[in-house]
């Protein structure tokens, strides 16, 4: 079954002067929250951007899908911490991703913890949307 | 221009069926939200979702993008409307995928035709780095509202 998230943003003015938010109009979980040129290329100063949205919804994907692999391995995990961490070069994009997670999951070794961290990297459907960046790094351990 | 970085991270406790994560933005801390698979495939419930954050990153991208394009053009918006919809679907054989991105746009442009700002908004896309990413293992359409 397909699934359609929706989400709206407006903007006033020219991009370097201007300034913007971004609204969840489907679930209604966040915003507005306010975007400018400044606080993406520079300090964020409390400010969201596309870049760190895209980290929030890599590592939100990537942990659910480590969650599944390790379940239906038969070693279903009490916690994983999972960060993202987008680098952006303007001119050229987004140029690479750093994923982090660190898993508390009884009875799995560090060997086995480490083939579902990547298999997941593979796997989450964010990841394959992502897949023309041209470097997904992953830094994987137990805790 | 310098490389921009910026961070978030997320906290899973649990099993993807009665589990939940709770996702912090952690280069502005602009928001800290749960989400659970509920949230994601059926019902949000007032949660959030990775399709959801993606459209925000795609819809809050595109925005700016047009109003460089726009300003360039020397017709600066005064207000621009995106709305970008993402839809996840089970690909047989692939498991779940991405398969489609949908912007609209739309906006208050004083002195902009509607040949001129669907230039923009072409302009605006082929300038996205976002679309440019979703577009390499997804479909993208714009529609516009102008």
């Amino acid at each position: 079954m397909a699934t359609d998230r929706t989400v709206s943003a407006t903007w006033n003015g020219s991009l370097l002067e201007g300034s913007g938010t971004i609204h969840s109009v489907g679930s209604g979980a966040f915003g507005p929250l306010p975007v400018s040129w400044a606080s993406r290329a520079e300090e964020p100063n409390g400010k969201t951007s596309p870049e760190e949205l895209i980290a929030a919804a890599h590592a939100a994907c990537y942990s659910m899908a480590l969650s599944n692999g390790l379940a239906k391995a038969g070693t279903p995990p009490e916690q994983l911490d999972t960060s993202a961490t987008v680098t952006f070069q303007p001119g050229e994009g987004i140029v690479r991703i750093a994923l982090a997670v660190r898993g508390v999951v009884p009875g799995l070794d560090a060997a086995g913890f480490a083939e579902q961290a990547e298999a997941a990297k593979i796997g989450c459907p964010v990841s394959k949307a992502l897949a023309g960046v041209p470097q997904i790094t992953l830094d994987a351990a137990l805790a | 221009m310098p490389r921009i970085v910026r961070k978030a991270d997320v906290v899973w406790e649990g099993s993807i069926a009665r589990g939940e994560g709770r996702l912090h933005a952690v280069s502005s801390g602009a928001f800290t939200l749960p989400y659970t698979n509920a949230s994601r495939i059926a019902d949000p419930g007032g949660k959030t979702s990775p399709e959801e954050l993606l459209a925000a990153a795609h819809a809050g991208c595109f925005a700016m993008s047009l109003g460089s394009e726009l300003a360039r053009a020397g017709t600066p918006p005064e207000l621009i409307e995106v709305r970008c919809t993402i839809t996840m679907d089970e690909v047989e054989g692939r498991g779940h995928q991405i398969v489609h991105s949908e912007i609209e746009a739309g906006g208050r442009v004083p002195d902009c035709d509607d040949a001129a700002f669907a230039q923009a908004v072409e302009a605006a896309d082929a300038g996205c780095p976002v679309s440019a990413l979703i577009r390499a293992s997804a479909t993208v359409t714009i529609t516009l509202a102008h």
